[in-house]
């Protein structure tokens, strides 16, 4: 079990617990936080089941829901959204065929919306798992979702 | 301990010595200045959410919260400026932004109050009188303290729909203001961990993890967090209409040997609800589910008696006390001692004991009083009284270093004696658990095993030897499910070698509420009142020896007092059957005479620690029941027995005082002497499924939800 593994890697104490979550999201093959994780999160710490949950649940980095391979996180502060980041949400959302927080059908695309990116010099910006994105267009969107694709 | 220095701090200009440690809150509320909190609770720790309780120090900057600032040396606090309150008064309009408000602002509101003046209908669309908290709100109280009339902000209703598939209460979070009480006495007091906050920001929702079901979560059911929660967000779902209580009455609850406090509510003659007394020394307020939620649906049941009523042939007739007596003398008059059996339940009081005792030794000539417990237990009574009988005060768990829990699981009983071994096992006590399905103890376990209960007698020795070497330090806890387990006898003798030889503490959490108090009153076969207390100091054996009643031998008149499981009586002639319930099974007893629950006749009662606790009369018995000793006692007297003749529980008590000594002024509790006696077989009843009963009629077959309790128990 990879899940025991994570585990092994962290003192049993509650400090941790952010760190155990954030490991146990990104092994999980759908990159959300299964409630088989919190269970052994919970066991692990030895805190109440519903506790983990209150944690998991409070912090918008988690998800409690399947998400799939690639998360787009599209900047939503204002910067951003001078430059055109709702257009872009439309933009995607049309493309993507799903709302925020959704995913598509096959499983490769979550769309969500994230704060500052720090990346306010090259407005509007992306984050698509741990690579950063600039200056959008809607072309510029479609070819780096088309990369994505094909790099399945 | 040496004396703690008092600080001399100042509130609203007047000069006040108080405690270290406390908080401003604290220390204003010992010395009657009001502050308003909500979210603030005596015995919770502090969470400063509601803001509610802001004030003005000197020295410190901006309006700290009197509920989380510890009071300091020369402080000086300010409670009710002009700018503490209009502080105030904005706190709770943001508050109430989501929370339903047309209870607290109305223009009607008096007038409502005193003559109904608006129409029902009106107060039900807009929601005032829609609320099962109404007229005994803490925010209708705070609203009127802070003065707050109107609200300029419009209220967001939530539209959450109303949870209503648990047992015993309902969940209406659109009135949830989110102070946190119910999250915090689950974990911090109750340390169960059902409940937690979910989501943030205005999504903040209360609840288990991932929208289970509170049974699925593991709740217990023991309704902390409806008695603390300040809104009517938790209601219990028996007395949730019923509005103010007109009196509370204190007495003990009779559904276990724990002997919690109970503070019944009463309204019209009746208990409404029943709550925590969270100052008593015995269980600290932490009761189980039967003491908050059973116990209305129990004494007020639907099926109780009204009447004593006769057998004919064309069924039950309604009779009058005079002519139940009647009936009652002359069945009993003139037979042979041998020809009459009485049955009386433990969970009756010391007083109902004493008296039928008396009843069966003095007016028949008889030792055949049979408690059923004789039966559940057969041949391993005598070392099952003897546990019972020197077992420790509940209090050794806090300072135990090593604690093995056998077949024990605190969820729907027995809660202060669970909670306060969850308390010892996280300040770092060894806790072994040794259960037939998961317990409510195992995580905390350090080991925790789920076997067959005929393979715990042989994993006692290793898991005690695994304890810590002080043998003195260590506890060990007997649940039920070792007491109705056919393999006990060996569990028992494994449990007396560690008391006797490794001097370890033993806690027996078994169902039968009052037995100390009936082997102490001497209801009980071959033992006398007062023969089973240790005299003086020396550890001498019990002078009577438990004997077992022939159950198989046929009598004339078999007398049922308290108990409802009459198919262990041995055969009979004549059945008279005393208790407030209908009997189980399909015996039709000949004569039925209805007697009183204990919330309507006072006496005592003697919890697993050997304390004789008060039970206290609520209100008058329903019908035409009457208590147990009453109905004895006229029995008595109607076949001229000069034996004895009551009119009152003080009367009891003081032949009580008299034969049995030092009864009522035991400062520590009951001692008693050691049990002695053979074995002899005479169970004839394996009691597989334990289910929680109160004089013999299972809890789950009168209150609605105990079944969705015990069904879970059961793990069905």
């Amino acid at each position: 079990m990879y899940r025991k593994q994570i585990l092994k890697k962290f003192n049993p104490a509650l400090d941790n617990i952010l760190y155990i979550l954030h490991d146990l999201q990104d092994n999980n093959p759908e990159h959300y936080l299964a409630k088989e994780d919190i269970r052994v999160c919970a066991d692990y710490l030895g805190v109440p089941y519903s506790y983990v949950h209150s944690v998991a649940s409070f912090y918008t980095m988690f998800s409690l829901k399947p998400r799939g391979r690639y998360i787009i996180r599209l900047c939503d502060s204002p910067p951003c959204h001078l430059m055109g980041s709702q257009s872009l949400l439309d933009y995607l959302k049309k493309e993507l065929k799903v709302n925020v927080g959704e995913t598509t059908r096959d499983k490769v695309f979550t769309l969500e919306l994230t704060s500052c990116l720090g990346a306010c010099g090259v407005a509007p910006a992306m984050m698509i798992n741990e690579e950063m994105f600039g200056n959008l267009t809607p072309a510029a969107v479609d070819a780096i979702l088309e990369k994505r694709r094909k790099e399945l | 301990m040496t004396k703690e220095k008092k600080l001399s701090i100042t509130i609203d200009n007047k000069k006040l010595e108080v405690r270290p440690n406390i908080t401003i809150l604290q220390a204003a509320r010992e010395n009657g200045i009001y502050i308003p909190s909500l979210c603030a609770y005596e015995h919770l720790p502090s969470y400063g959410a509601c803001r509610l309780c802001v004030v003005e120090v000197d020295g410190l900057r901006g309006f700290p919260t009197s509920c989380t600032t510890p009071v300091e040396d020369g402080m000086v606090i300010r409670t009710d400026t002009a700018e503490v309150r209009s502080l105030r008064q904005e706190v709770l309009k943001l508050l109430l932004s989501e929370h339903p408000a047309s209870c607290l602002f109305c223009g009607e509101q008096t007038e409502c109050k005193n003559y109904q003046g608006t129409i029902r209908k009106v107060g039900v669309t807009t929601g005032c009188r829609y609320c099962p908290n109404d007229d005994r709100c803490e925010l209708q109280l705070i609203t009127e303290k802070v003065g707050l009339t109107e609200t300029s902000y419009p209220v967001y209703y939530r539209g959450f729909p109303v949870e209503k598939e648990d047992p015993f209460y309902d969940r209406d979070y659109n009135l949830c203001i989110l102070c946190g009480r119910c999250v915090r006495v689950c974990n911090d007091v109750r340390l169960n961990g059902t409940l937690s906050f979910k989501q943030r920001g205005k999504l903040t929702t209360i609840g288990p993890a991932f929208d289970r079901t509170h049974l699925e979560a593991g709740c217990e059911f023991c309704g902390a967090c409806v008695t603390v929660c300040p809104t009517g967000a938790l209601s219990t779902k028996v007395s949730k209409w019923y509005g103010r209580p007109d009196t509370q009455v204190g007495t003990t609850c009779v559904y276990c040997p724990v002997g919690c406090k109970l503070i019944l509510q009463v309204k019209n003659g009746e208990t409404i609800d029943a709550l925590p007394d969270y100052d008593s020394p015995v269980d600290q307020g932490l009761i189980c589910v039967k003491g908050r939620f059973a116990i209305p649906e129990y004494v007020h049941s639907a099926k109780r008696y009204t009447s004593p009523q006769r057998l004919t042939p064309v069924g039950y007739e309604d009779i009058s006390w005079d002519q139940a007596i009647d009936d009652a003398k002359e069945r009993l008059s003139g037979i042979d001692p041998g020809d009459c059996l009485v049955m009386v339940s433990p969970q009756m009081s010391n007083e109902d004991l004493f008296v039928a005792q008396r009843f069966a030794r003095e007016a028949m000539k008889t030792e055949d009083i049979f408690p059923l417990l004789i039966s559940d237990l057969g041949e391993d009574l005598i070392p099952f009284l003897d546990l019972v009988m020197h077992a420790s005060p509940f209090d050794v768990i806090g300072a135990a270093q090593g604690i093995l829990s056998i077949g024990f699981d605190s969820t729907y009983g027995f809660a202060p004696i669970g909670i306060q071994v969850k308390a010892a096992a996280k300040n770092g006590a060894k806790l072994a658990a040794l259960n037939f399905y998961e317990s409510n103890l195992d995580v905390l376990a350090e080991t925790a095993h789920e076997t067959e209960p005929s393979r715990w007698a042989g994993m006692i020795d290793s898991l005690a030897r695994a304890m810590p070497e002080n043998g003195a330090a260590n506890v060990v806890i007997i649940g039920p499910d070792v007491v109705f387990d056919p393999g006990r006898g060996a569990i028992f003798n494994k449990v007396i070698a560690l008391r006797d030889v490794h001097k370890w503490k033993v806690i027996v959490a078994h169902p039968y509420t009052n037995l100390l108090g009936m082997l102490a009153t001497g209801a009980f076969p071959g033992i006398k009142p007062g023969e089973a207390l240790k005299k003086g100091g020396s550890a001498a054996a019990v002078k009577g020896v438990p004997v077992y009643p022939d159950l198989n031998k046929r009598r004339k008149v078999v007398y049922v007092i308290g108990e409802a499981q009459i198919d262990a009586a041995p055969p009979c002639d004549y059945l008279i059957y005393q208790n407030g319930l209908p009997p189980e099974g399909g015996l039709q007893p000949d004569l039925i005479l209805p007697a009183c629950m204990f919330t309507e006749s006072s006496g005592t009662t003697v919890n697993a620690e050997g304390k004789v606790l008060p039970i206290q009369k609520a209100y008058e018995p329903f019908m035409k029941s009457q208590p147990d000793w009453w109905i004895v006692s006229r029995i008595v007297e109607r076949m001229q027995k000069k034996a004895f003749k009551y009119n009152s529980v003080d009367a009891i008590q003081r032949d009580m005082k008299r034969q049995i000594k030092g009864f009522f002024s035991m400062k520590k509790g009951l001692e008693f002497g050691k049990a002695g006696g053979a074995a002899q077989s005479r169970g004839k009843r394996t009691m597989k499924n334990r289910e929680d009963r109160y004089r013999g009629v299972p809890l789950a077959s009168v209150v609605t939800g105990m079944k969705a309790v015990e069904e879970r128990r059961r793990h069905e």
